[in-house]
């Protein structure tokens, strides 16, 4: 299976141009989608879970044209948006039982089987009565995960699915994703760049609507290896330091700063060569978009 | 820290548009009623009067409550709902800068709002009279503190109470929903409180404990004459400031308690959302394994059983919440109150017929439906989107067409749910009462067939608009304005045209006697008819139903073009052609068969009458003499066709040329005058209303001039031959179309009447300058004009004249006519009834059709003559026929006795539907309406016997209009109705004693106050009186008071002279009221002279008060009891401005023991002294001596006097 997408393009009626003629073709597998918040991200992803309309531009799931036979896609798909609401007074079970209904699942006992095996998954088991109302965010945030993967989606689209979760659950959750992405795409986003790397086969920066960059994570990093330097300086300095070097990122330690630089070759000057994450490569590719530097 | 919090509550509030809007809803309100001259005010007073300001003040101040709940809810909740209150309490505040500057801020807004109702009656009060919107003449010229005055006096303490209360809701109970329950069940708490004490007695304690002093002001000023409206500035008499005192202090108490038990800490705390209580099952069930597999099915049984599941869980969704449950509950509580009780008369009730319960679920139920089906509309098409679950659910795998139909779907079930109440309420009730004449045939038809499609419309168009808005409070925002706008047309425009007001049909009624009649086809053709455009809109709307990120106007039409294909396109023809297609029959019916008028148009038509045909008024013209009539009714068709041969005899003295003929819009009649046909021409040729643009040709109101071809000369006599058809064609846009039914014909007319007809004018003024007319000299010609004294008032067509009748029918209903029964038989399968009446008669007769019982029973009176006596009446109303023959036969002995002979054999009375709800005297007649008296339930003895009353004022006219007919001159009418009233009233008191008559008399009075409170151009005295106020209400008080002076026999004996010397003439002069007056006058010692002049000639009005009675034992169960008084009288001007004038008097002193129960358990009054006084104006004291307890004492107790304040006459009496 395989999803592509041509020259999408998405503007709102306020003029924001959230997609500008994005081309991405994804395969089977863990996609993760990096970008500051604003990118465009969400807005893609919403556009693939057939929730929005695009301006231009073409979306296919193999044959299936993904904008026009929204019925078909929607029976394909799991979906985890990055906000979303719940009704307070029902409990979990209830609702699972009610979504799996809607997703054809109409054997009373395949559903109960689904919906308990899922909820122990995502370790809701035990509240599984307790109504969504009383739910943390943490807790919350499983029941969607629940709900996405409800009916063996093969397209499964989850927007920043880890936020909030503890590490323990953030882990349960990419191995639960992981066993269910073989035969799925996933596409994922995510701002834990090490996320992408850990988990992805293939990813994409996406930054003001525009695709800087797609290919394999490791791929990424290893082309940045031997370019990337730090040097601790003092707080005075940083304009000066930001004028003549390429500087990616900035990091406050103990009062002094450290910076950490993008050259192709040796600066000099007290730099110090550093092996090169994935971090870097994506505040390399998005700062020549706009200052990623803060302080 | 006050300060900063104030202002900053200020500054929030100044910036919210819902400021704005909400003032300027007030503005609107005030500058509409005035700019419009759409105001209470009747046509003497000013639209901008203070009156008028202090009663919309009042009145709106209470609807504020709506916005106190708005404004007054959130200042505090706002830190909760925005989740503020985490960091905002950690700031260095203070408890009672928070509270009070909180509290503070929003009430000056809440305050600033209340004025919006004020400033806009100002500039409706410019505005208006200068666009033409309303006659300049009904605007005052008055300053400022004319429209604030009353804002400061009522408005001020209405909005700060419910302001307290709200604001102490929510600081109380940190929930912000509760104040919609609260303001709901405070508006029901207050509708209940005004219904329970609606009664006489108890007005001094509703004047104080009404907290928003509605029915205070309303108490205290029910009797402003209109000068005293247009001048006065609202009163502040003790009880207002009393009222205000109790309230304002309890608005106070309510607030310092919610102060006393705010803390910042109990707001900090996460609310409790109640969890459902757990059942801890001893062994935790392993979970089960994760499916690889699953099966997915998305087959059309699927989609049925995803319909079906998404439907239940939307209806439970709505039944399962509270405030569905509090809205729905406090409909129910008002629906069983309104079916207990019901409508009243004289404070006794009515059975509860079915078909009475399905006016009364239209009372106040039905506007808790419509608050229903509004805001539930808006909850269900927005339910996902308010919880923010539609992300999640508008991806999965359901089609919009499922989403939407279940919706839909969900919202019809509760529609239907809303119509099984008032079945089931009203099965309760009625059998709870002892009533098992359910009638389920009447209950299915109306709330199945009736009711369910108007609240399915109405859900279609709020879930259309709904489905359309974006935003829930937009969509409530234009279900709202729909509505709001459809009522503004109808009641400050006027418009009427159902056609064009969505949901809107005809006006229909259900009675026992003829069921739903022909009102069933109209109401289906309309039904159908909104149910096709509700569903066209709601198919449209589906185009634009959202799912998913919705993008920008361009994108949502994008995407509706792509949806209108398959079925939706099916749909929207199939509903748009049903839709004008019905629309097209109605417009038919409605415009081209019964031509339809607007108001302005019907009163442009009146003037135009007036305008060509007044020259004709005086137009000599015969009179009849005899009629020999043959009606043959056809009440399946609805039809009568009636062959008339009407005597004519030239009585004017003049010779006639013309005869000039007038007859209803539905009469097509022709006419043979000597045996020969006549040619006419139509003088009148008015256009037809502009909605009727198809019909060709000119209204000529059935106005017609027939030549004579050899001039009538005085004295000649002539024969003419009426043929006439009287149809009902299609239906209408309004009205019951009442007089020819399937069961209970009761029909009047079908003969053309002689001349210009001076009642069809315009009578108010305003509207005939509207229309180029100057104002109407309502009065009639004086009582020494010959021409009105050889006219007898109510038909001046006839002396009186000779009567016989055929009438024909149905094989199955009784046909009947004026005159004795001589024969009835068969034929062709219709029955026929002939009637002859051998003695004269008024030319005034009606014809009557119905499936009737008859109670035939007998009385032969003390001169011997023996009178039959017949009551016709529908088999489902056989409970109170003994009284009804009880005031016959009573009435029939005692008016033969004291006023002179009966003149007929037989006196009738017949049932006829409840359409109209009078009772009409015809000759030993009386057509009585079903829907009271009949069906009553006398359960209690204290009830008053209004049947008895009514039936016996019925009766009275044989004497009083038909012996003695009255003549067209001023006044005049007094004989008929005045003493007919009086007489029931003595009837009245013969058989429940003359110490219960209080409650009648007062009542009497009210009514005569009131009357005359609204009196839209000039008060006559009571001599020349020309209103029913005057000729039933003050006419029985001053008779019955003149009574109380002179005794029974001194007023019998006048009124027998007057009668024998008036009675069955023929031929004029016919009475007026000076020839009565003569009577009384000769029969009344001179010392109460003063009397018959005051209240005949004199408009005269007493202030007699009690000011304190004490008590001091003398003796064993003997007291001096001291009463301190003052009195006062005035004589008004017919424009009612009032001048005191000096007085000696008889008035009754009065002193009572306590009422105890006579053996029928009826209530009795014991007066333990009871005499007349002369006395004069001021204060007194006088002193009695009285065995048994003294109770109460008073002046005037029973109200025989006109008092401008009856209620302050009698009081408790202090024992020392």
């Amino acid at each position: 299976m395989q999803l592509t997408i041509s020259n999408l393009t998405k503007t709102y009626p306020n003029g924001v141009q959230a997609l500008k003629g994005i081309d991405l073709v994804i395969e089977q597998g863990m996609f993760g989608l990096l970008g500051p918040n604003g990118a465009g991200k969400s807005s893609l992803m919403r556009t693939i879970a057939t929730l929005q309309e695009a301006d231009s531009g073409s979306i296919f799931l193999d044959d299936m044209d993904v904008l026009k036979e929204k019925a078909a896609v929607r029976r394909l798909l799991g979906y985890l948006p990055q906000e979303f609401g719940v009704y307070p007074k029902i409990s979990p079970e209830l609702m699972l039982d009610h979504i799996a209904r809607l997703k054809g699942i109409d054997n009373g006992k395949e559903r109960k089987q689904v919906v308990g095996a899922l909820l122990n998954r995502v370790n809701l088991y035990a509240d599984r009565k307790k109504n969504l109302g009383t739910f943390s965010g943490g807790m919350k945030q499983r029941f969607g995960i629940a709900q996405a993967l409800m009916g063996n989606p093969k397209l499964i689209i989850v927007d920043e699915p880890t936020a909030g979760l503890d590490p323990a659950e953030r882990n349960r959750f990419y191995n639960l994703l992981s066993e269910l992405g073989e035969n799925t795409i996933v596409i994922l986003s995510t701002h834990i760049v090490e996320d992408v790397r850990t988990l992805c086969s293939d990813f994409a920066i996406i930054c003001q609507g525009e695709m800087l960059h797609r290919g394999k994570p490791d791929d990424a990093v290893s082309n940045l290896e031997g370019t990337i330097y730090s040097k601790a300086i003092s707080k005075a300095a940083i304009e000066e330091y930001r004028n003549d070097y390429k500087v990616i990122s900035v990091q406050m330690k103990g009062g002094n700063l450290t910076i950490r630089i993008y050259a192709d070759s040796d600066p000099g000057n007290g730099f110090v060569p550093q092996p090169a994450v994935l971090e870097d490569v994506y505040f390399h590719q998005i700062s020549g978009r706009m200052n990623v530097i803060t302080l | 820290m006050f300060w900063q919090i104030f202002l900053f509550e200020l500054k929030y509030r100044i910036k919210r548009p819902a400021t704005w809007i909400y003032f300027f809803i007030f503005f609107l309100i005030g500058f509409l009623s005035v700019a419009t001259g759409s105001t209470p005010a009747s046509e003497k007073v000013f639209h901008n009067s203070p009156w008028v300001m202090a009663s919309g003040n009042i009145l709106f101040s209470m609807v504020g409550m709506l916005i106190c709940s708005a404004i007054m809810g959130v200042p505090l909740y706002r830190d909760i709902e925005h989740q503020t209150r985490n960091y905002f309490y950690a700031y260095p505040i203070t408890k009672g800068g928070y509270f009070w500057g909180r509290f503070w801020g929003s009430f000056l807004f809440v305050l600033l709002i209340g004025t919006g109702f004020s400033w806009g009656s100002v500039a409706g009060g410019l505005v208006g009279p200068a666009l033409g919107w309303v006659v300049p003449e009904r605007i005052g010229h008055y300053g400022l503190w004319n429209y604030f005055q009353p804002y400061v006096v009522f408005s001020i303490g209405n909005l700060l109470l419910a302001s307290t209360i709200f604001f102490a809701l929510v600081s109380l109970t940190r929930n912000v929903k509760v104040i919609y329950t609260a303001s709901i069940l405070l508006l029901i708490g207050y509708l209940l409180a005004n219904f329970l004490v609606a009664d006489l007695e108890k007005r001094e304690l509703v004047k104080l404990l009404d907290p928003f002093a509605l029915n205070t002001f309303e108490l205290e000023t029910r009797f402003f004459t209109p000068v005293e409206k247009n001048t006065m500035l609202t009163p502040i008499t003790r009880v207002i400031i009393l009222n205000r005192i109790i309230w304002l202090g309890i608005a106070f108490v309510i607030i310092g308690f919610a102060y006393w038990r705010f803390s910042f800490q109990k707001f900090l705390q996460p609310e409790q959302i109640s969890k459902r209580k757990l059942k801890k099952a001893t062994q935790e069930p392993a979970a089960p394994e994760l499916i690889k597999n699953v099966q997915q099915d998305f087959g059309s049984g699927h989609t049925k059983k995803v319909w079906w599941t998404l439907v239940k869980i939307e209806f439970l969704n709505i039944i399962k919440d509270n405030y569905f449950r509090a809205i729905l509950g406090g409909g129910v509580i008002f629906l069983i109150i309104d079916f207990w009780i019901g409508n009243t008369m004289y404070s006794v009730g009515n059975r509860p017929l079915t078909v009475f319960l399905m006016d009364y679920k239209n009372y106040n139920y039905s506007l808790f439906i419509f608050i229903i089906l509004l805001f539930y509309t808006g909850e269900t098409v927005h339910r996902e989107r308010t919880t923010r679950f539609n992300i999640l659910n508008d991806a999965f795998p359901v089609s919009n067409t499922v989403f939407f139909l279940s919706k839909l779907s969900a919202l019809f079930g509760i529609a239907f749910l809303l119509c099984n109440i008032p079945i089931i309420t009203g099965v309760l009730v009625q059998t709870l009462k002892g009533y098992t004449n359910y009638n389920f045939g009447v209950y299915f038809t109306e709330m199945y067939l009736l009711t369910f499609p108007s609240y399915l419309q109405m859900v279609l168009l709020c879930f259309a608009v709904h489905a359309v808005m974006n935003n829930k409070f937009g969509g409530y925002g234009m279900a709202m304005l729909i509505w709001v706008v459809m009522f503004l047309l109808r009641s400050f425009a006027r418009m009427d045209y159902n056609l064009f007001f969505y949901f809107y049909t005809p006006n229909y009624m259900w009675t026992d006697m003829n069921g739903i009649g022909h009102f069933l086809k109209p109401q289906n053709w309309f039904n159908f008819y909104w149910l096709m455009l509700g569903s066209l809109l709601a198919t449209l709307s589906f185009l634009f139903y959202q799912r998913g990120v919705t993008g920008g106007f361009k994108e949502r039409w994008q995407v509706a073009m792509q949806r209108f294909n398959g079925w939706p396109r099916v749909l929207t023809t199939v509903f748009f052609i049903a839709w004008l297609g019905s629309g097209a029959f109605i417009y038919y019916n409605v415009s081209y068969l019964n031509n339809y008028y607007t108001g302005n148009e019907t009163r442009n038509r009146t003037a135009q009458y007036e305008k060509t045909l007044k020259k004709y008024q005086n137009l000599p013209q015969p009179k009849v003499t005899t009629v020999l009539l043959k009606a043959d009714i056809f009440p399946d068709e609805r039809r009568i066709q009636i062959a008339a041969k009407l005597f004519l005899k030239n009585k004017s003295g003049e010779p006639i040329n013309e005869f000039h003929l007038l007859a209803d819009q539905n009469v097509a009649y022709s006419i043979l005058y000597n045996g020969k046909s006549l040619g006419y021409t139509s003088p009148l040729a008015s256009p037809y209303s502009v909605f009727t643009f198809f019909k060709k040709g000119k209204d000529t109101l059935n106005y017609r001039i027939y030549k004579l071809p050899a001039t009538m000369q005085p004295g000649d006599t002539g024969l003419l031959e009426v043929n006439s058809s009287i149809a009902n064609q299609g239906f209408l846009n309004s009205g019951f179309s009442r007089e020819i039914l399937h069961n209970g014909t009761f029909y009047s007319g079908g003969i053309p009447a002689f001349g210009y007809d001076q009642q069809r004018e315009l009578e108010s003024d305003e509207y005939r300058k509207k229309n180029g007319l100057s104002p109407k000299e309502d009065d009639l010609p004086a009582y020494t004009d010959t021409k009105g004294r050889n006219t007898i008032l109510f038909n001046d067509d006839a002396d009186l004249i000779h009567f016989e009748a055929v009438v024909s029918t149905t094989a199955d209903q009784v046909a009947i006519a004026p005159g004795y029964l001589q024969k009835t038989w068969e034929e062709k399968g219709r029955k026929y009834f002939s009637y002859i009446q051998d003695s004269p008669i008024d030319y005034f007769f009606s014809v009557v059709s119905a499936k009737y019982e008859v109670l035939r029973d007998a009385i032969t009176i003390s001169d011997g003559r023996k009178i039959n006596i017949e009551i016709y009446y529908d088999k489902q109303h056989p409970f109170n026929l003994d009284r009804f023959v009880a005031a016959y036969k009573d009435g029939l002995e005692y008016f033969s006795k004291a006023y002179g002979p009966f003149q007929f054999r037989q006196m009738r009375l017949l049932e006829f539907p409840r359409y109209a709800g009078f009772a009409q005297s015809f000759p030993n007649t009386v057509p009585f309406s079903e829907s009271f008296a009949w069906v009553a339930d006398f359960k209690n003895p204290d009830d008053f016997d209004y049947l008895y009353f009514v039936t016996a004022h019925e009766l009275a006219h044989q004497w009083w209009g038909h012996q003695v007919t009255p003549n067209y001159t001023r006044g005049a009418n007094l004989i008929s109705e005045a003493l007919a009233e009086y007489t029931a009233l003595l009837l009245t008191e013969r058989k429940y004693g003359k110490d219960n008559m209080k409650r009648f008399l007062k009542d009497e009075l009210d009514r005569y106050l009131s009357g005359r409170a609204n009196e839209a151009k000039k008060e006559n005295v009571f001599i020349n009186c020309n209103r029913p106020y005057q000729w039933y209400n003050k006419g029985s008080l001053v008779i019955y008071g003149l009574r109380d002076m002179i005794g029974d026999s001194t007023l019998n004996k006048a009124l027998h002279e007057f009668r024998d010397s008036f009675a069955l003439k023929e031929n004029p002069p016919f009475a007026g009221s000076h020839d009565l007056y003569a009577f009384l006058k000769k029969h009344t010692p001179d010392s109460f002279h003063y009397y018959l002049t005051d209240t005949w000639e004199k408009i005269t009005l007493y202030d007699n008060r009690l000011i304190k009675a004490t008590a001091k034992a003398n003796g064993k169960e003997e007291y001096d009891v001291t009463l301190e008084f003052s009195n006062k009288k005035f004589y008004a001007d017919s424009t009612s401005k009032e001048a005191v004038t000096p007085m000696n008097d008889y008035i009754d002193v009065a002193i009572f023991g306590a009422e105890t129960r006579d053996k029928e358990g009826r209530k009795k009054i014991n007066p333990l002294f009871i005499q007349k006084f002369k006395l004069q104006e001021g204060v007194k004291k006088m002193t009695f001596h009285v065995k048994g307890k003294p109770v109460k004492a008073g002046i005037d107790p029973y109200n025989k006097l006109i008092d401008r304040i009856p209620d302050d006459n009698l009081g408790e009496v202090d024992l020392e």
